[in-house]
C-alpha cells in the first residue's frame, strides 16, 4: 500500500469519526463531502512534499471535527429553543388556553360546589347515614380512572410527560383531572404540531 | 430573515465573501476555498453552512463523471444571486469610511424597499 494511500485510509476514518457527531439525517452527505476533498489534498502537487500534503490532510480533518463540533453544538442549541417555546405554548394559543383552563375552573367550583350542598343536605337531615358521600367516592375515583385511561391511551399530552400528568390526576383529584383535561388533553380534532412528536 | 447583517462581518467572512464574489458564477469546492481564502477548514466550513443556511450560497453534488479518474463527486459552492447581492452590499459598507456608511445602507434601502435586512 502506497503512502498516499494510507494516508487517505486514516484521513477517511477521521472524518467518519467526526461525523457520528451530525445528526444521522445530514451525516452520510457530509461525510461524502469531506471524504471527496482529500484526493485533491493528497494530491496538491503545489505541496512539494507527500509528507508535508499527509499533514495537510491530517489538519483538514482536524478543522472537521471542529466543524461538526460547532455544527452539532448549534443544532442542539436550536432544538432546545424550539422545544422550550413549544413547552411555554404547547402549540395552543395563549388567549385559548386561558379560555380553556377557565371553563375548567368554572367545571370544578360547580362540582366542589355541588358535592358540598348535597352533603350538606343529605347529612344533616334526621337520617343520616354514610350512602351519599360513598357515592361521591365513587364518583371521584371513576371519573379519576377515566382521566388516567384517557391519558394512557393519548398519543400525546400538552406541557407534561405522561407520567406527570399522571401524577397531578392522582394527587389533586378531582382539580388534576380536570386541569389535564382542560389543558392538557389533546383533542382529537387537533392534532399536534408535527415538530412535537420528535420528543 | 436573519441576512448577513446581524453577524459582525469577520475577517474570515470578508474573505470568504471576496473570493466568491471574484466570480459570482464559478463554482468552489472546499479544498479550493481553503487555499484561495487561506482559511483552515474549521473556520471555512461552519462559515459556508451558516451562509448556505441564510440562503446565500448555493452547493450542488458534482456529476458522477465516467472517466476513469477515480475520484468520488465533490460538492461545489457558489453564491446565490441574493448572497452576491448581499455580498457586494456587506464589502462595500466594510470598505468604506464609517461615516458614509449609513448613507449606502440608506440609499441601497430605497432602492429595494423592505429587501435591505
Amino acid at each position: 500500500m502506497s503512502a498516499a494511500a494510507r494516508s487517505q485510509q486514516i484521513a477517511e476514518w477521521l472524518i467518519r469519526a467526526a461525523c457520528r457527531r451530525l445528526p444521522a439525517d445530514v451525516r452520510a452527505e457530509r461525510c461524502r463531502e469531506w471524504t471527496a476533498e482529500l484526493p485533491a489534498i493528497l494530491s496538491d502537487q503545489s505541496v512539494r512534499l507527500s509528507f508535508l500534503r499527509t499533514l495537510r490532510a491530517l489538519a483538514f480533518c482536524a478543522g472537521i471535527s471542529k466543524t461538526t463540533r460547532r455544527l452539532s453544538r448549534s443544532w442542539r442549541a436550536s432544538s432546545r429553543r424550539t422545544r422550550s417555546s413549544q413547552w411555554r405554548t404547547g402549540g395552543i394559543r395563549p388567549s385559548d388556553m386561558m379560555a380553556r383552563l377557565a371553563v375548567g375552573l368554572v367545571v370544578w367550583a360547580v362540582v366542589v360546589a355541588g358535592t358540598i350542598t348535597v352533603l350538606t343536605v343529605l347529612t344533616t337531615g334526621p337520617h343520616a347515614d354514610p350512602w351519599p358521600l360513598l357515592a361521591i367516592v365513587a364518583l371521584v375515583i371513576g371519573f379519576d380512572a377515566f382521566c388516567l385511561v384517557d391519558i394512557a391511551r393519548a398519543a400525546d399530552v400538552r406541557y407534561l410527560r405522561k407520567w406527570a400528568w399522571a401524577l397531578i390526576c392522582l394527587a389533586q383529584s378531582p382539580l388534576g383531572g380536570i386541569v389535564y383535561l382542560s389543558i392538557g388533553r389533546v383533542g382529537p380534532s387537533r392534532p399536534m404540531p408535527p415538530a412535537d412528536a420528535q420528543r | 430573515m436573519c441576512r448577513l447583517g446581524c453577524v459582525k462581518l469577520t475577517r474570515p467572512l470578508e474573505r470568504v465573501l471576496r473570493v466568491l464574489l471574484a466570480d459570482p458564477t464559478a463554482e468552489h469546492y472546499g479544498y479550493d476555498l481553503m487555499k484561495a481564502t487561506r482559511l483552515p477548514s474549521g473556520t471555512l466550513y461552519p462559515m459556508l453552512a451558516r451562509l448556505q443556511q441564510e440562503g446565500l450560497v448555493h452547493s450542488e453534488w458534482e456529476e458522477q463523471r465516467t472517466d476513469a479518474a477515480g475520484r468520488p463527486p465533490r460538492k461545489y459552492y457558489r453564491l446565490t444571486a441574493d448572497g452576491a447581492r448581499v455580498a457586494r452590499l456587506e464589502l462595500a459598507q466594510a470598505s468604506t469610511p464609517p461615516t458614509s456608511t449609513r448613507r449606502v445602507a440608506a440609499r441601497t434601502a430605497q432602492e429595494t424597499p423592505g429587501s435591505a435586512l
